[in-house]
Order: structure tokens, then sequence, then C-alpha cells
């Protein structure tokens, strides 16, 4: 059985988050208690084998790279962002005259039937996936 | 690769500039923090590729939602809980098992040993890697943040929005976990609380 005790005060004496007196108030308690004494010995084991791992810094070229990839996506994403806009606009502007001239049936109006019929089969497919997914998630309900 | 740095030192002028949509100002806050943030992308997915996309990733949605950021507040907090669910969101996609790169740890020896023991060194240090990822996410995380970017109870309660005492519990449940994983994935003799024979 684990003494209360150390969840607690062994975390913050185990990372030194504690000030001198509550340091010696544990440790006094530590001599009177086994469980907290052994605790404390297998959890500091653990920290060194945990404080002897680095993760490796990569190189200072990776590092170059690594605003200017994230600068090159932003701007990338604007591009998106106004082609799909234009295209939007495009495209209701091709369905707004195939409407006022419904009887005539041109190339152009095709193409943008099929661009809009498309469109909407995406956003269809999204849609159910999202929802899918939200079904499916056994972690919905935490809060990240 | 330590980090400590909660990204706090970054001026309220940069932020606000940052605010206005001045990518100089955004190139300076990416520059004072990125080495953390692929460092705990690191510490939760587990290899290079992962973390450099995910972190990156965080900064294109934090750059898009700037408007929403208070600057009077610090950067870091709000930063993390983007960079904490693009990792999140990415193990999801892998059904929370990471792809563990040992490629993305060295070991440190702190005095001159000989080769054999630094090779057992080695591969303890390899077999405490794996078995961080057999953690849950939020056990990962709460190692990561302490062990390896060594941030203080105050940092992380301030990071993850909860109080300095449940930062001391969480720490003793990880901890505990990758304790009972160390002793389950490589033998008794690499579980701290049982000696080797």
């Amino acid at each position: 059985m684990t003494c209360p005790r150390f969840e607690t005060d062994g975390m913050r004496y185990l990372d030194g988050e504690t000030d001198s007196l509550a340091r010696a108030e544990f440790e006094r308690h530590c001599e009177g208690c086994a469980d907290c004494r052994e605790q404390l010995r297998q959890f500091a084991e653990l920290d060194t084998m945990t404080r002897r791992i680095t993760m490796k810094d990569p190189t200072d070229e990776f590092w170059e790279r690594y605003w200017k990839s994230i600068y090159r996506r932003i701007e990338r994403k604007a591009a998106w962002v106004l082609i799909i806009a234009g295209m939007t606009m495009l495209v209701a502007f091709a369905l707004h005259e195939a409407i006022q001239s419904f009887r005539v049936i041109t190339f152009e109006k095709i193409a943008a039937l099929l661009v809009a019929i498309g469109g909407v089969l995406l956003l269809i497919s999204l849609i159910r996936e999202r929802v899918h997914q939200y079904r499916v998630d056994p972690y919905k309900d935490v809060k990240r | 690769m330590k980090t400590p740095c909660t990204g706090e030192g970054i001026a309220r002028e940069t932020l606000i500039a940052w605010k206005m949509g001045r990518t100089e100002a955004f190139e300076r806050i990416v520059k004072a923090t990125m080495r953390q943030s692929y460092a705990i992308a690191l510490g939760l997915l587990g290899n290079e590729p992962d973390a450099k996309d995910a972190s990156q990733e965080a900064y294109i949605a934090a750059h898009a939602a700037r408007r929403s950021f208070d600057v009077d507040r610090p950067f870091y907090p709000w930063f993390y809980r983007i960079l904490r669910n693009r990792c999140l969101n990415l193990l999801e996609r892998r059904s929370r098992h990471p792809e563990v790169s040992l490629e993305a740890i060295e070991h440190r020896d702190e005095t001159e040993i000989s080769p054999e023991r630094s090779h057992e060194r080695r591969e303890t240090a390899a077999m405490v890697w794996r078995a961080l990822f057999s953690l849950s996410p939020e056990h990962r995380e709460i190692i990561v943040l302490r062990n390896f970017q060594e941030l203080s109870y105050r940092e992380i309660a301030r990071v993850l929005e909860i109080s300095e005492g449940t930062v001391m519990s969480r720490l003793f449940y990880a901890r505990r976990a990758l304790r009972e994983a160390l002793a389950n994935a490589g033998g008794a003799s690499h579980a701290p609380g049982v000696d080797a024979q």
C-alpha cells in the first residue's frame, strides 16, 4: 500500500519543489515510513533513467528550413483560399446564368453543373466522414 | 534537447504586431518557441517527421486564429493547447499508437564509463523511451513536460490549465505507470525497485 503522503509530498521532494523546511519535514517522515522510503528509492531510480535520455536537437539547417516551411505553407493556404473563393464565385455566376436561360444547354453550363455536383458530393462525403468519426470516437467526451 | 522556456519572454509589442498580421512578428514568435514546441511534439508523437509536421501545423493554426488571442496573456499556454490538439489528433489518426523512433533520442553519460556499461545504458534508454510510448498521452505528456522539458510544477499547471495538486497527482500516476510498463516490457532488471540479478 502506498503511503498517501507520497503522492504529493514525495513528488515535490523528488522534483525539488519543496522549501528546506518541507524537505526536512518529509525526510523526518521517511525515517518512520518504510513505504515512503521504498517508493522514493524506486521513483528516484526511474527519474535517473529518464534523465539520462535526451531528445536529439536537429541541425541548424533543420531550424532554418522550419520557419521557411511554415511561411510557405501559410502563403499556399492563402493562395488556395483565393482560388477556391474565385472558383465558387465563377460556379455561382455560371449557375445563375444557366437558370436565366434554362432551356438552352451549352458546354459551359454542363461544365459548371459538373463542378457544382462534384463540390456538393465532396461536401456530403466530408460531412458523413466527420459524423462517423464523431460517433465512433471513444475520446469525444475528454476535454482537450 | 532541453528547452526550458515557456515563450513568455515574447514582448507585448511583438504579439500586437503579430495580431495585426505582421509576418516578421510571427517569425520572431516562431523562432522563440519552435525548439520547445518541436520537442514537446516529439515527446508526444515519438518520431521526427510527425513532430515536425504537427508543430508546424500548430503554428499555422495559431496564425489563423491569432485574432482570438489576448495579448495581455502569455502566448505559450494559449499556443500549447493548439499544439496539444494537433498532436492528439495525429495520434488518433494513428489509432493512438505512435510510431516510435529511437533515432529521436540520445543517451547522456555524465561520467566516463566502460563501452559495455555504455551499451547497457543505451539499451535501457531505448527501453524507457519505448515504455514511455505505451503510456496514455496524458501520462506521457506530463513526464515529457517535467523530465524532458524541465518545466516547474507552476509552469506545467499553467500550460495544462490544471492545479499544482493535479500536476503532482498526475505525475505520480504517470511515473507509476512508466515503472510498470518497464517491468512488463523489459523484464525485472530494468524496472526500478527490482534489483538486477
